[in-house]
């Protein structure tokens, strides 16, 4: 069957690594990573301290030379791309911690996320408007500076700043650090919602297991390898996984 | 009274001088840790370039005010932040410093050794009438250069909060790192604070050669009292230096007119010694959060 190949065939994968390896220095984090993340899921990905998560999605945000390897987006290479060309080609990515600029109002905060389409993007106020309707607490709040906001709001702005421009592949790094209970199943809520629009999401939680829950697939990194991956229920109920997390090296798949 | 009312106007008006050269010092410290020793020379150079156009290529002032500002801010902010800064930020904040330190010298000596050892009078822009103030006959060239200065710096604060270009500036400067994740061209928005403050520079330049004369020196009072500026009004801040610029000029004015002009340095040293003292972080700073 033939694909049209401006819209790639939904089976394909939206997102490749592929025998990436690079690090900080002359440490070496990722190892010959290798995985694919299917569209219109959501993936997390676990693993241990230093497994090498987060990096991944710093190799690739373009934030991290790679020694070697390939990284490819809807079928295209995108490997040494600038944060910015990649954020026009439909990737964004939300880094774990406080990511907003506490001085400025939420609506500059907000329209930040909209920078990578130039400055002649036409129907920014709208999009900006859409935004804000869709949360209310922070409409409020619109013309205020963004220091003033919650822990929770903060990160809800920062999702939000990412979505202005439509992305297709959100990358969100610990999103539930810092916050509560309640608010983590929040925005996992919205996760979810963003999901069921067709966007796809790849995350990286340390709270495991509720991450797991609300995901369609499950990927565990171990000393910056690729060592499982399928669907999140059978990462949940993996005994090797609960192993890895205790400490241990994991066994060799029986 | 209406000598403290002259005293007072013409504080200000230096002083508004000195605030111009104080916010290009806090700006480019804000985006690129660059603590630029070379500030006041920058504000003496100008006014050589523009006088050495007219005296080698004979063109008349407004030409020759026109080739000196973009040849400083081509040489001094492109030129600056290209060959002095890239290559010394990497080794640190104090070499670099230590850089500006030594640019300062290559400047005030090239300016003598260039040009002449001798102050040399600048023409003015406006004209030398007086006019009453308060029932004080004030110089138009007082006036005219708190006019401009405050008209720069309101434009500046403008630009810099009400726009989308001085917002990413802003960006770039608070949290570059986030910055970049969210497509600003941060090393352009750098690049376009250095800019800004080679143009600032010139501007202060071109004020206050009329008043003191253009001379190699210069640089060395001018750059302290900027310094001095920028700490009292916290380093952070455009508000700040604008506030530390003014407070230095008529401390300064007033040192001069009733202390003695001998003790004239001592006097806003003083300030910035209290200040230091009492509030650290500057009239309108805020403390530093350093992250870890």
């Amino acid at each position: 069957m033939a694909t049209d190949p401006a819209s790639p065939a939904t089976d394909a994968p939206i997102l490749e690594m592929q025998d990436v390896v690079g690090g900080y220095g002359r440490m070496t984090i990722l190892n010959g990573t290798t995985f694919a993340v299917r569209r219109g899921t959501i993936t997390t990905v676990i693993g241990p301290n230093g497994a090498g998560k987060s990096t991944c999605f710093k190799a690739v945000f373009g934030l991290l030379p790679l020694r070697s390897g390939r990284i490819r987006f809807n079928g295209t290479d995108v490997t040494g791309w600038t944060p910015r060309r990649l954020l026009e080609a439909g990737i964004v990515y939300i880094p774990q911690g406080r990511n907003i600029f506490p001085e400025l109002s939420v609506r500059h905060n907000l329209e930040f996320g909209a920078v990578a389409a130039g400055p002649h993007i036409k129907d920014m106020p709208a999009r900006i408007e859409a935004a804000l309707d869709r949360f209310p607490s922070l409409r409020e709040k619109a013309d205020v500076q963004a220091s003033t906001l919650s822990g929770g709001q903060q990160k809800q702005l920062e999702i939000m700043r990412g979505l202005l421009l439509d992305p297709s592949l959100i990358l969100i790094d610990e999103p539930s650090i810092g916050l509560s209970p309640m608010l983590v199943q929040e925005t996992f809520g919205i996760l979810r919602e963003l999901r069921d629009r067709g966007v796809t999401i790849l995350m990286v939680e340390q709270n495991a297991r509720s991450a797991l829950e609300i995901s369609d697939e499950g990927l565990v990194l171990e000393l910056g390898q690729a060592r499982l991956q399928g669907p999140a229920r059978d990462i949940l109920d993996d005994p090797r996984v609960a192993q890895l997390f205790l400490g241990g090296a994991m066994q060799p798949a029986a | 009274m209406s000598e403290l009312i002259a005293y007072l106007i013409v504080g200000i008006a230096t002083g508004s001088i000195y605030a111009l050269a104080a916010i290009g010092f806090t700006l480019v410290w804000q985006t690129s840790q660059t603590i630029n020793f070379a500030q006041g020379e920058f504000v003496m150079l100008p006014a050589i370039l523009v006088l050495l156009a007219v005296k080698l290529l004979g063109v008349p002032i407004p030409v020759a005010l026109l080739l000196g500002a973009v040849a400083f801010v081509l040489l001094f902010g492109v030129g600056f932040k290209r060959f002095v800064v890239d290559p010394m930020l990497p080794h640190g904040v104090l070499p670099l410093a230590i850089a500006t330190m030594a640019l300062a010298i290559i400047m005030k000596e090239g300016a003598k050794d260039g040009f002449s050892a001798e102050a040399q009078s600048f023409p003015s822009p406006f004209p030398s009438d007086a006019i009453q103030i308060l029932g004080t006959a004030i110089s138009l060239q007082f006036v005219m250069t708190i006019v401009v200065a405050f008209a720069t710096i309101a434009a500046l604060q403008w630009f810099v909060t009400r726009t989308r270009t001085g917002r990413q500036m802003q960006a770039s400067a608070q949290n570059p790192t986030v910055a970049r994740i969210l497509g600003i061209p941060v090393e352009r928005m750098v690049m376009l604070t250095f800019v800004i403050n080679a143009a600032l520079a010139a501007l202060a330049s071109f004020l206050i050669s009329p008043i003191y004369l253009a001379k190699f020196s210069n640089g060395e009072t001018i750059g302290l009292f900027a310094f001095i500026a920028a700490i009292v009004g916290g380093f952070n801040q455009v508000r700040g230096a604008l506030l530390g610029g003014i407070l230095v000029g008529i401390f300064d004015s007033l040192a001069a007119a009733y202390v003695s002009t001998s003790y004239r340095l001592a006097v806003p040293l003083a300030l910035l010694v209290v200040i230091i003292l009492v509030k650290p972080e500057g009239l309108l700073g805020r403390k530093e959060e350093r992250h870890v």
